[in-house]
C-alpha cells in the first residue's frame, strides 16, 4: 500500500511540483494519473521511489515513511518498484538479454554482477520474462537494433525480472505510435491482472486512460484535482482536470476492438517493421 | 517572371577596417618573428649546395646490410610503446572518470581530475624520458614509462569527454531498479563507453609507435638510440635504412588503427 499524506516538493529553484497530496493506493490497483504537462504527474511518480525528494509530509510504502530512506534502505525499496520510462532507458550497445539482467542487480551481490555471474535463476527469469512481452527471439539483438514499440516491451521484461511489488510508468507510450501504444499498455494491464502487481502509470491521453485504468487521478499545478474509478470519468471530468475543452490532440486514437487479437496483430507489426 | 535576388549583406565599415587590422596584425607578428630568429641566409644556401649532394643521395640508398638489426630495433621500439600505451589505458580510466563532471557528483573532484591530466599533459615525452632515464637508467623501461605517463594526459582527458556524453537516463534507470554504485558503473556506464575507450586507446598507440622512436635518441631503448649513432658518425645511408623503417612500420600502423577503430564505432 502507498499512502501519500500532505505530500509537498518544491525544487531548488522554487517550483512547486506537489502540493499537499493526500492519496492512498491499495495493493493491485492499476491506476492512470492524467494531467497537462508540468502538472506534477512526474514528480507524484518518482517520488515514490525517490528519484526525488519530497520536501515535507509523509509518503507511507508497506507500512513505513521512505522520505527519511537513504542508502543501503532507498536501494532496497527500489528493488521493490520496478520503473519504465518513456525513452526506455536501455543501454543501446548492450544485448536485449544483458538489459533484462540488469533488472536483477538490485538482488545480486555487487561481486557477482561485476563479473555477470547472475544465477541460473535468474537467467531463467530473464527468459520467461522476454517471452511473457513475446519478445524472446530478439535476446540477444542489441538494444539499439530494436523498434521503440519492441524496446518499450523489453523494458517491460526488465521490469517483470526485477519481480516487484509495484511498477511505475512515467509517460511510458509517449514516444510510441497509437497501435504500439496500445499493445504496450495491454501488456502492461496483463501483467497487473496476472501477477497482481500494482501498476501506476502517467498518461496524457484521455482515451487510453479511460480504456485502461481501475482508477483516475487528476493533476494540476502539482495538486490532486480528481481522484476516482475510471467508470465514473467522464469527458468532463477531463475538461475540469485539465481546466480546459478537450481537443483532438488529447485522445491517442487507434484503439482496437478485441483485446487478444490486437496483442497479436500489432506483433507481428512490430516484427514486420523492423 | 524572373525571381527576385536575395538582398545583399550589409557590409559594415567597422568589421572591414576590423578585418584590415587582423590581417595587418598577423603579417607583422610573422615578419617580426622571422626576423628576430635572425637565420643566416647566405650560410643556408652555402650549406645547402656543399651538403645536399652529399647526403640526400646516401638517405636514398639505404644501407641492407643493417636491415636486420634496424628491424629487431624496430620491434623493440613498437614493444615499449604497447606495453607504454595500454599501461596508459589503463591508468586513464580512473582518471577520466574522476575528471568526468558527471561521474563523482562533486565539482571538487571533476577540478582536481582535471588539473592532475593537464598537468601530466604538460610533459612532453622526451622530457619525460630524460627524467625516467636519470631514474632507472638508460633501458627500454624508461622509455616505457614516459609513453605511459605522456599518454595518460590524453587518454584520461578523452575518456573523460565520452563518460560526460553517455546517456544518464539510463543510470537513472538502474539507480530506480535498486543497483547500487558499482552494478550501475559496470552495467550501465561501462558498456556505453567501452567501444570509445578502445578506440582511443588504438589510437593513441598508434601515436606511441611514432613517439617512441625518437625516445632512443635521448637513451630511452628503441630505434632512437641508432638514430643518435647514425648521426654522430655521419653515417647517412644507415640512416636512411632506419627511416624507411620507420616509415613503413609507422603507415601500416596507421592504416591498421584506422581500419580498426571503424570496425569498433
Amino acid at each position: 500500500m502507498i499512502e501519500f499524506k500532505d505530500v509537498s516538493l518544491v525544487y531548488p529553484n522554487g517550483t512547486q511540483g506537489l502540493k499537499d497530496v493526500n492519496i492512498t493506493i491499495e495493493d493491485g490497483e492499476f491506476v492512470v494519473i492524467v494531467g497537462l504537462s508540468g502538472a506534477g504527474k512526474s514528480t507524484l511518480i518518482r517520488s515514490i521511489n525517490r528519484l526525488v525528494s519530497p520536501t515535507s509530509g509523509e509518503l507511507i510504502v508497506d507500512n513505513d515513511n521512505i522520505l527519511k530512506y537513504r542508502g543501503r534502505k532507498l536501494r532496497k525499496l527500489r528493488t521493490k518498484i520496478g520503473m519504465i520510462f518513456q525513452n526506455y532507458n536501455l543501454v543501446r550497445r548492450s544485448s536485449v538479454f544483458k538489459n533484462v539482467l540488469a533488472g536483477r542487480l538490485g538482488h545480486t551481490g555487487t561481486l557477482r554482477s561485476v563479473f555477470n555471474f547472475f544465477s541460473k535463476d535468474d537467467k531463467a527469469l530473464a527468459y520467461e520474462s522476454l517471452k511473457r512481452v513475446n519478445i524472446e527471439d530478439k535476446l540477444y539483438s542489441r538494444a539499439d537494433e530494436l523498434s521503440g514499440g519492441q524496446q518499450q516491451r523489453v523494458s517491460i521484461a526488465r521490469v517483470l525480472t526485477q519481480k516487484p511489488k509495484y511498477i511505475l510508468a512515467d509517460e511510458p507510450v509517449a514516444s510510441l505510435d497509437p497501435p504500439t501504444s496500445h499493445q504496450v499498455m495491454k501488456y502492461l494491464k496483463k501483467i497487473n491482472q496476472e501477477d497482481g502487481i500494482t501498476t501506476i502509470v502517467n498518461l496524457h491521453f484521455i482515451d487510453m486512460a479511460m480504456e485502461y485504468a481501475d482508477r483516475i487521478i487528476g493533476m494540476r499545478a502539482g495538486e490532486v484535482v480528481f481522484d476516482g474509478p475510471a467508470s465514473e470519468v467522464t469527458e468532463k471530468t477531463f475538461e475540469e482536470i485539465y481546466g480546459r475543452s478537450i481537443r483532438d490532440e488529447d485522445f491517442v486514437g487507434g484503439a482496437e476492438e478485441d483485446q487478444d487479437d490486437s496483442v497479436k496483430g500489432a506483433e507481428e507489426d512490430g516484427e514486420g517493421n523492423e | 517572371m524572373s525571381m527576385e535576388l536575395p538582398p545583399k549583406k550589409p557590409r559594415s565599415t567597422k568589421k572591414l577596417v576590423r578585418n584590415v587590422a587582423i590581417i595587418l596584425a598577423v603579417a607583422a607578428l610573422y615578419v617580426w618573428t622571422f626576423a628576430s630568429i635572425q637565420i643566416d641566409f647566405a650560410r643556408v644556401i652555402e650549406r645547402a649546395q656543399s651538403n645536399f649532394d652529399r647526403v640526400i643521395p646516401k638517405l636514398f640508398s639505404p644501407n641492407w646490410d643493417r636491415a636486420g638489426e634496424v628491424i629487431d630495433m624496430m620491434i623493440e621500439t613498437i614493444f615499449i610503446a604497447y606495453v607504454g600505451s595500454l599501461a596508459a589505458a589503463i591508468i586513464a580510466v580512473p582518471l577520466g572518470f574522476l575528471a568526468a563532471k558527471n561521474m563523482t557528483g562533486s565539482r571538487i573532484f571533476s577540478t582536481l581530475g582535471v588539473w592532475i591530466l593537464s598537468a601530466v599533459r604538460a610533459f612532453p615525452e622526451i622530457i619525460l624520458a630524460i627524467l625516467f632515464i636519470v631514474a632507472v637508467g638508460p633501458t627500454p623501461f624508461a622509455g616505457i614509462l614516459a609513453i605511459a605517463i605522456g599518454s595518460t594526459g590524453m587518454l584520461g582527458k578523452l575518456y573523460a569527454e565520452s563518460l560526460e556524453a553517455i546517456d544518464m537516463n539510463v543510470v537513472e534507470a538502474m539507480q530506480a531498479n535498486g543497483a547500487n554504485r558499482i552494478q550501475v558503473m559496470f552495467h550501465g556506464i561501462i558498456p556505453q563507453v567501452i567501444p570509445e575507450f578502445l578506440s582511443y586507446a588504438i589510437y593513441r598507440f598508434e601515436i606511441d609507435v611514432r613517439a617512441s622512436t625518437v625516445l632512443g635518441y635521448v637513451g630511452a631503448g628503441g630505434i632512437g638510440t641508432m638514430i643518435f649513432f647514425a648521426q654522430s658518425s655521419r653515417n647517412w645511408s644507415d640512416m636512411g635504412m632506419i627511416l624507411l623503417v620507420i616509415i613503413i612500420v609507422v603507415t601500416i600502423f596507421d592504416y591498421a588503427s584506422s581500419y580498426i577503430r571503424r570496425r569498433i564505432i
